[in-house]
Order: C-alpha cells, then structure tokens, then sequence
C-alpha cells in the first residue's frame, strides 16, 4: 500500500507506516507509566501487616448498630444544636453562609479580573493580571490547610470553617465569574458602546445579562461542593458535625459514627440532586 | 455647505502590524447614503469602526459636524455617538432579553448611569421604542425574547435600536451579509427610507455590488486601507470592478427584489418562499 504514494513522490501517510500494536511511541508511552507506578508503590510501600480482617469486620458490624442517643439532648446543658441533626443542619448552613461571603467577594472582583473588560488600558490591563493572580494563589491553598491556619488565626471552631472555606471559595467563585465574563459574545458591548452608553451602562446593559445564568449555574455548583466539604471540617478545627464524628471515633463509639456517616450521605446525596436538578432547569 | 463629515488623513494600524486604514480622506454630506465596498480586509469595518471610536485610529482626524471625534474625551465623545447610529452584520443584539429592552437600549446615551439602574424607563421611550419598531415592521414581537427572531427581524431591531437615539447618521457594517437575497432587500429599503424620509446619513458596507448600485447615492471602494474608487454607482464599470476585486473577480448577482416578479428556477423559488416564510412567520 505504501508504494502508491512513493511511487507517486508523496509523502507516506502515517497511518500506514505504523502497526499500532508495535509502534514504539505508544509501547513507551504505556511502559513509562507502569514504571512511575511501580516506583510510586516501592516509595509508599503501603504496609498492610497490622490490618486486622477480624476487628474491621467488627467494627463495620457497629457502624450499622447506630446509636440513636446522639439524636437527643443528653442532659439539661445541651440543646437541640448539641444533637447530631442539629450539628448538621448547622453544618449545612455553614456551607451556606460561607458561599455567601464568598459570592459577595468574588462578584465585583470577577469583573476585574476579566481580560475582555479590563484590556485596553495600561492600568486595567495590570489590575487584570493582580486580580487573576490572586485568584490562582487563593486557590491553590487547598481548603483544608486554610482552614487549618483559620484555627490558629482566629481560634478553632465554625467561624475558622466559614472563614476558611469563603477564603478558598474566592478564588475558586473568582476565577469560574471571569471565564463566564469572558466568554460572552462581545457583539451587544460593541452596540451598546455605539449608542453613547458609557462604560458602567455597557456592562449592566449588555454584560449583565449574558452572565447572570453561568454565574447562577457556578454558584450552586461550589455550594454544592462547599456543603459536602463541610462535614469533614470539624476534624481540622472547622466546626460542624464533623466535631462529633470525630470524637465519636476516638471514643471507639462506632455506633454513632455510622449514624453520623449516614446522615452525611443523605445530606450529600440530597443536594446532589437538588443542585444537578436547578443546574439542568439553567442551562 | 460644509460636508456633515469629515475625514482626514485616517490610518489605523492593528497592533500586529496592520495597516486596515491606511490615509483615508473622505467629504461625506448631510442626506448622502454611502455604500462601502472592497474584499474582505479592505478596511470598510474599522473605518466605520473608527468613525464613532469604536476603534480607535493611529493618526488623522475625524469631523462630526464641527466637532472632532478624535479629540474627543469621555461625555464628550459619548454626546457624538449617540447621535451616530450603528448596525451589524452580527445583529449584536442581547440575545437573551426582549426586543423591547434591547430596543429601549439605545437610549442608555441620554438616560444617566442611575436612572440606568434604578429606574424603570419612561413611557416616552416606551412610546418611541414601539414607534420605531412599528416602523420597521415588527411592533408585535416587541415582547419576544431577541434570540426568538429570524436573522432579517433582529437586524430590524437593530435599527429600531439605533433610530432611538435620533441619529444624524447612520453607520452599518454588513448589515445584510448574513441574510438571504430576499431579506437582504427587505432590510436595505429600510435604511432606505430613513435615509429618504428622515434625512438621515447612511454609510453601509456591502459585499454586492449590486446591492451598491441599487440603495447607493454614492460608492467608495477600499482597496488594502485606502480609497480605490469614490463617485457614482453607474460609473462602476467592469475596469473599475476589476481594480477593486482584482483580475480574477467575476460580478455576482444577488438576487432581485421581491416586489419585481421575475422567472426563478424550481429551486430558487422554493428558497426564496422558505426565506419569505421564515422572515414573516417566525
């Protein structure tokens, strides 16, 4: 086959030249990954030798005897927030209120950080560059970490979670409302320019509207997220439900552990499913 | 009568090098309607563009009526656009309100940054805004959302949109290159009428030639940035046609006027009902 196109002076396509069972550059491509994973495994070298199969089995058997006591106020101090379903609806509503911090941050600065409203002038252009850069920072400190250093900052508890996820969520909010910003259809600013709006009427006539159904769409998206990280910040000084399942872990009180677990995939598949259902309606 | 514009000595060069205008001088007069022609790249969009500042020029002089548009700064600048009206080729409607709002927009020049925000707009604009509809012919779909209409309505909004600000001139920059033949002309007797009827400058852009011939009181042909032909329509002859297009070019028709009934092939009127229904019904 290869002869029609050198008996005809053209180059050989590639596809006929190459067994793609044998062809070299794939052969390396998947022999090199083997490689690194092989390195990886005798690097990390997961030791399993003190895994005991009949306390696992155990303890999964208690996961399931849930003990309902932490449903309940257990004494006259506690209230119905010191209950597991109040720890977790608060812990719902600390996903909540810190996305709304971060929404209040993250809105005006996304108009900054949009390289289609900010190029055309030297100092915009730079404001541009400072406030992506700082985006790209904010977010690369994951969550944890920064609520980790909220703890120390501003002592342990929910006002470190709230903190430290809305601080995290700038970035990530900031960054998804300038994509949207810039990937608008430039031809309405265009318009509304020629009709003598000026610059602040431009982007409420003509911005405002092309972006408000991404914006709404990314919100829910990281509120989404940020209600199914929540639980999980107690055990690094964040508040929340996590606290308990924490310490009903280190009290061996598996029972109330699997509750807790159970009543955080509820929550999470919950607002799945509320979010995938609003987020489908948008677009 | 000194000319309504101006344009002196006009160069614009793209910061990657390109000379799109390359010393265009130009007299256009109050009531003229001006076709641009030229292949693509010949400049006919940023010298429109750089007419109200949308594109801002390298060197020369722009004159609106006594006033320099290339000096001009802020609300100074915005006072003369909002008296030059604009289309496109692209319609650049916001697709995803009315026809209403996106009509009513151009009148952001007169309203102030506030008022923009915090008021609901006048019944005077309201009251223009379906006036100028009525006038091109689609009063009732001013409740429709922008996107909902065919190619030749949008652009119809577009230049209800522009009639709002009380334009001296009008600019339009391909307005009916991304139409069908028959609504091509639907849209051209528009701007005809305003030209005619209101005595409203026009400077359109257009890709036949024979659309040129047919609206234009005057033709000014841009060939690599600068002025390769300016006078009457009829004096475009196959010379002048092939100094402006180049030897290769051969001169397309676009197809005739729906009021003049001409012998179409089985197919051309099969295209041009669909183009019909299309442009009535949707």
């Amino acid at each position: 086959m290869a002869e029609y196109f050198t008996a005809r002076g053209l180059p050989v396509p590639r596809e006929l030249e190459r067994n793609p069972l044998t062809d070299w550059r794939r052969l390396s491509v998947i022999g090199g990954a083997i490689l690194v994973f092989y390195i990886g495994l005798r690097i990390v070298n997961p030791d399993l030798s003190r895994a005991n199969p009949e306390y696992a089995a155990r303890v999964i058997l208690q996961l399931f005897k849930w003990d309902t006591s932490i449903l309940t106020p257990q004494n006259e101090f506690e209230t119905f927030w010191d209950t597991a379903e109040g720890l977790m609806v608060a812990t719902i509503f600390l996903g909540i209120v810190a996305t709304g911090f971060s929404i209040v941050v993250a809105l005006p600065l996304s108009f900054l950080g949009a390289r289609n409203i900010m190029a055309g002038h030297p100092v915009t252009a730079a404001i541009y560059v400072v406030v992506r850069l700082i985006f790209t920072i904010v977010r690369s400190i994951d969550v944890l970490i920064v609520v980790i250093i909220c703890g120390v900052l501003i002592g342990i508890g929910t006002a470190a979670g709230v903190v430290g996820l809305a601080f995290h969520n700038i970035g990530v909010l900031g960054k998804l409302y300038s994509e949207a910003i810039e990937g608008i259809d430039p031809g309405p600013l265009e318009a509304i320019t020629a009709t003598g709006a000026n610059r602040f009427q431009v982007i409420w006539t003509a911005v405002i509207p092309q972006i408000v159904n991404p914006y709404i769409s990314f919100t829910i998206y990281r509120l989404d997220a940020n209600v199914r990280l929540a639980p999980i910040l107690g055990y690094v000084g964040g508040g929340g439900i996590g606290i308990l399942l924490f310490q009903s872990i280190q009290l061996l009180n598996y029972g109330a552990a699997g509750l807790i677990i159970f009543m955080i995939v509820v929550t999470v598949a919950a607002m799945d499913f509320i979010s995938s259902q609003i987020r489908r309606r948008l677009v | 009568m000194a000319p309504q514009l101006q344009i002196q000595d006009l160069v614009k060069v793209y910061p990657s090098g390109t000379r799109a205008v390359d010393g265009v001088s130009l007299d256009i007069q109050r009531g003229e309607f001006v076709v641009l022609i030229g292949l693509s790249g010949s400049g006919k969009s940023s010298l429109l563009r750089c007419i109200n500042r949308l594109v801002e020029p390298t060197s020369g002089r722009v004159v609106f009526d006594g006033a320099d548009v290339t000096r001009a700064s802020g609300p100074e600048l915005r006072r003369l656009r909002r008296r030059i009206g604009m289309i496109f080729q692209s319609f650049n409607l916001v697709r995803r309100t009315s026809v209403l709002s996106n009509t009513l927009s151009g009148r952001l020049g007169y309203r102030s940054t506030w008022r923009t925000i915090a008021s609901r707009p006048s019944h005077d604009d309201i009251a223009a805004a379906f006036e100028n509809l009525g006038r091109v012919g689609i009063a009732d779909k001013a409740y429709a959302r922008a996107d909902a209409l065919s190619g030749g309505q949008q652009q119809r909004v577009g230049i209800a949109r522009a009639l709002m600000q009380h334009p001296d001139m009008m600019l339009a920059d391909e307005p009916v290159a991304s139409l069908d033949p028959a609504t091509s002309h639907s849209v051209m007797k528009y701007l005809e009428e305003i030209n005619k009827k209101d005595g409203i400058t026009v400077i359109c852009s257009l890709h036949f030639l024979s659309l040129a011939r047919r609206y234009g009181t005057r033709v000014i042909a841009l060939k690599g940035g600068k002025v390769a032909f300016d006078g009457k329509p009829e004096e475009i002859d196959e010379r002048r046609f092939k100094e402006i297009y180049g030897e290769d070019a051969v001169e397309v028709e676009i197809g005739p006027e729906r009021s003049i009934p001409q012998p179409m092939s089985a197919t051309d009127a099969g295209l041009k009902a669909l183009a019909d229904d299309i442009d009535t019904h949707i």
